[in-house]
């Protein structure tokens, strides 16, 4: 034995005056062999195999978690690069992604017969890219009449931004064969701006409370409350550090941005989530996309692969 | 009495009388010397100065001008006169604004439209005394030719439009008097209402003696912005159109028959029969329309005999009437409609914004917001909106103008825009000829257009068939003879087509934010009004 051997510190023949006020056991030590045994004869299993078992649990476990994990890695490695339609595809991997089932009276409140518009109000000097990716998802899982205005406020805006809600639908004309309205008017504001029903909800300022607003109709908000708080962090991060922060900020969120990334595809949890909308828009947007470290390159491709930042694309400094 | 004692007593009241009147003569005369003393003293004054006064030759008021001769001398434009011009020697005609004497100078004030420009006359080199005199007794109004040279100024000078040069005035001639006494002051016309309360002794003038002065009131800095931003609206019109293929056409003012239905139609008689005033040129229109003009437009006048006096009714008004021919949806009319509103509001933002500032220092109200392109409402979403602010009202009843209003505040609260459509109204509010929706009896093709809340613009895709029309119009218990004439012209085959008419004085009141449509209508025609 390679143990060192420590003399016992009392005589083994010590006589102990137990109280008589407590129950007796059998000594277990004593008796340890015949115990075991009558544990086997009673059709137990044995603690050894007991724990052979949850050991091969564990492997399996760890196994499936890899497995999701490749599977999240699959989708965006096996999206093609150029010779695939990326929008194609990006629609089967959509329904896998927001299986969430939603009912917009339930979100919204009741239909009273007018078509549910969302009115946001942007300044045409820095669209919100992340509500333009959103919309393309809300299009996806409901029927949107999507129109551009521009306010007189303003007096001109680029072409790109008056058709970067996609083309006109077809029955635009009949405004009651949709279950949402999208109107994005430009205007004259300091901070993106959302009116839904003007009598029961005050405005909603900010691209990010827009963004979780938008995000929720989708109904695919994280259900466990650590990840729905690390995605705010996200996005607030992504607001008030990259779009509005100064040089240095933005070089600290591309250096959060890349070691969260290295231990994950993805900026929260195993899937794509409005964290990761919000985050590349604004890395996007501020341009800094070539020159962010390696695992943001690697993460907003994608995204990009992803195919719901298509619509963007044309709006990128 | 006797006669002869009457007349002892007349005798002796004469006597008396008589006495009086000796003292009373005398000392009348005294004061009549006095007065001639005085006379001939201020006479040789008079005498004294006016030999004196080197500058007589420098102003006076004109003989009439009869065109007796075609000087070559440059009159210079008041909005002309900048720093560039300091220094020099100019010439101007234009209106004493006001003027305001102070011992040995007078400042008077020049006024061209809305720009004015302070003057100055003060005894010197080439101004006597007289002269300082003359310029201060000049009526307000009146107008004169003044040459001056144009000096820089220290101070901004506040109250008129030119505020960096002031004119030194070397002449002044009298070309036209006015009346001394004003019916109203222009100072007073242009106060901003509330402005001239009782308390603080300031007047303002109301609207019926405006009205009846409207040669005055329209010198006014106020109306003259008005009526200039009332052409351009015209003229924007007018150029839209024409850019997009509309032709403009005339249509007749004296008609046979009611054009619609019958009822507010004034009556002319006609040699021996009778004849009315066209309610709208619709009629007309549509015949155009049916004769492969394809897209067509008018300007003209249009008579309403209602008799309803608000501020919003003008029984004769300019109508600016739109109709065209489309290929498969009514909407390409709206769109048509709308863009040609959009880049008249567009026009009159950037081309026009020294005028609608000028209106806005007298009636003030917030700039007039616009979507491009314009937001189009459905009316069923226009009920719903009014229903959950909390209006009780069915789904097929029409719009009451408080409720108008409301849905105005509901859409410019969300939508921030003064100006939509509001799109598929009630079928049983529409006129006989209008087209029902395909897909819901219930409701139609047609649309009304909304400025500040307030309607400005009706329009509809009409029936082109006339077999549809005469159901329509019987179910109206439309009188079919009256209407054979419109309805046969749709007997020969008659494109799809849609249009509107909006009226003017009420799209310059509601994009300006006034309050009254007579401030809009140069010689306004009410029900009680028929003068000037």
């Amino acid at each position: 034995m390679p143990m060192y051997q420590v003399k016992p510190t009392s005589g083994s023949d010590i006589k102990i005056d137990l109280p008589t006020c407590m129950y007796k056991l059998p000594n277990i030590h004593a008796q340890g062999g015949s115990y075991n045994e009558h544990a086997l004869q009673n059709g137990e299993v044995d603690p050894a195999l007991q724990a052979l078992e949850a050991r091969q649990d564990e492997i399996l476990r760890r196994l499936y978690e890899l497995k999701a994990a490749v599977d999240g890695l699959a989708k965006t490695v096996t999206t093609p690069d150029a010779d695939l339609d990326a929008t194609t595809l990006s629609q089967g991997s959509t329904a896998s992604v927001f299986t969430g089932t939603t009912d917009l009276d339930s979100l919204l409140g009741k239909d009273l017969g007018a078509l549910r518009d969302i009115v946001i109000n942007a300044n045409p000097t820095r669209p919100p890219l992340s509500l333009l990716v959103l919309h393309g998802l809300l299009c996806q899982k409901y029927r949107v009449l999507s129109s551009v205005h521009v306010h007189s406020s303003v007096s001109s805006v680029p072409p790109q931004l008056l058709s970067c809600l996609g083309p006109r639908h077809a029955d635009s004309y009949a405004r009651h064969h949709f279950q949402l309205g999208f109107t994005l008017i430009w205007k004259d504001v300091p901070h993106v701006q959302m009116k839904f029903s003007t009598q029961k909800m005050c405005p909603i300022e900010g691209e990010a409370s827009v963004a979780r607003f938008l995000f929720r109709l989708l109904a695919a908000e994280p259900r466990d409350a650590a990840a729905a708080t690390q995605v705010d962090g996200w996005i607030d991060t992504a607001v008030f550090q990259m779009a509005e922060g100064s040089a240095k900020e933005r070089a600290a969120v591309l250096r959060a941005l890349n070691s969260a990334l290295g231990r994950g595809s993805w900026l929260v949890g195993q899937e794509l989530s409005l964290a990761d909308i919000v985050c590349a828009s604004s890395v996007l947007q501020t341009g800094s996309a070539s020159s962010a470290p390696p695992n943001v390159q690697r993460w907003l491709k994608c995204c990009e692969n992803l195919g719901y930042f298509s619509c963007i694309s044309p709006l990128l400094p | 009495m006797t006669k002869e004692e009457v007349k002892g007593a007349n005798e002796a009241e004469q006597q008396a009388q008589s006495k009086k009147a000796l003292k009373k003569q005398q000392k009348e005369a005294e004061k009549a010397a006095k007065k001639a003393e005085k006379q001939a003293k201020l006479a040789a004054e008079q005498q004294s100065t006016e030999e004196d006064d080197f500058a007589k030759d420098r102003y006076g008021v004109s003989p009439m001008v009869q065109s007796q001769q075609k000087l070559d001398r440059v009159l210079v434009r008041i909005q002309e006169l900048t720093p560039k011009k300091a220094d020099q020697l100019i010439w101007v005609r234009a209106r004493i604004h006001t003027s305001r004497a102070k011992g040995k100078q007078c400042f008077l004030v020049l006024r061209q439209q809305q720009f004015n420009v302070q003057a100055l006359v003060a005894v010197g080199d080439c101004a006597s005394k007289q002269m300082v005199k003359f310029a201060a007794n000049i009526t307000k109004e009146s107008i004169v030719d003044v040459e001056a040279m144009v000096r820089t100024v220290d101070q901004k000078i506040e109250s008129c439009s030119q505020q960096d040069v002031e004119l030194h005035v070397e002449r002044i001639f009298v070309i036209s008097q006015a009346e001394p006494r004003l019916p109203l002051q222009l100072e007073d016309a242009v106060r901003p209402e509330g402005e001239g309360d009782e308390q603080d002794g300031r007047a303002t003038v109301n609207q019926d003696t405006k009205l009846d002065n409207r040669v005055i009131d329209l010198r006014t800095t106020t109306s003259q912005a008005i009526f200039r931003l009332q052409s351009g609206v015209c003229q924007l019109f007018r150029d839209t159109l024409t850019n997009k293929g509309f032709v403009e056409i005339q249509t007749p003012k004296i008609i046979s028959a009611a054009s619609e239905g019958g009822a507010n139609v004034f009556t002319v008689s006609y040699f021996k029969t009778s004849a009315y005033l066209a309610q709208s040129p619709q009629l007309y229109k549509q015949m155009c329309i049916c004769a492969d003009f394809d897209k067509v437009f008018c300007v003209g006048p249009v008579f309403r005999a209602e008799d309803s006096n608000t501020h919003r009714h003008l029984t004769e008004f300019v109508g600016l009437d739109i109709e065209m021919a489309f290929n498969y949806h009514y909407h390409e009319v709206i769109d048509s409609i709308t863009d040609t509103m959009v880049q008249i509001f567009k026009g009159l933002r950037d081309r026009f914004q020294t005028e609608i500032q000028t209106v806005n220092k007298q009636f003030p109200s917030e700039p007039f917001k616009f979507l491009e392109p314009t937001l189009r409402l459905e009316y069923k979403e226009g009920v719903a909106m009014l229903r959950a602010a909390g209006v009780e009202m069915g789904d097929e009843d029409d719009l009451s103008t408080p409720n108008e209003k409301l849905l105005g505040r509901l859409v410019k609260e969300k939508y921030d825009t003064d100006f939509y459509v509001l799109d598929k109204y009630p079928l049983s509010v529409r006129p006989f000829y209008t087209m029902p929706d395909p897909n819901n009896p219930k409701y139609s093709n047609s649309y009304d257009m909304f400025m500040r809340g307030e309607e400005i613009l009706s329009g509809a895709q009409r029936i082109h068939d006339a077999q549809l029309l005469t159901e329509r119009a019987q179910h109206h218990n439309i009188d079919l003879e009256k209407i054979k004439s419109y309805i046969d012209s749709f007997r020969y085959g008659a494109p799809p087509h849609a249009g509107g008419g909006i009226g003017l004085e009420r799209v310059t009141m509601l994009y300006l934010g006034l309050h009254n449509v007579r401030q809009t209508s140069m010689f306004p025609r009410d029900p009680k009004r028929l003068t000037p």
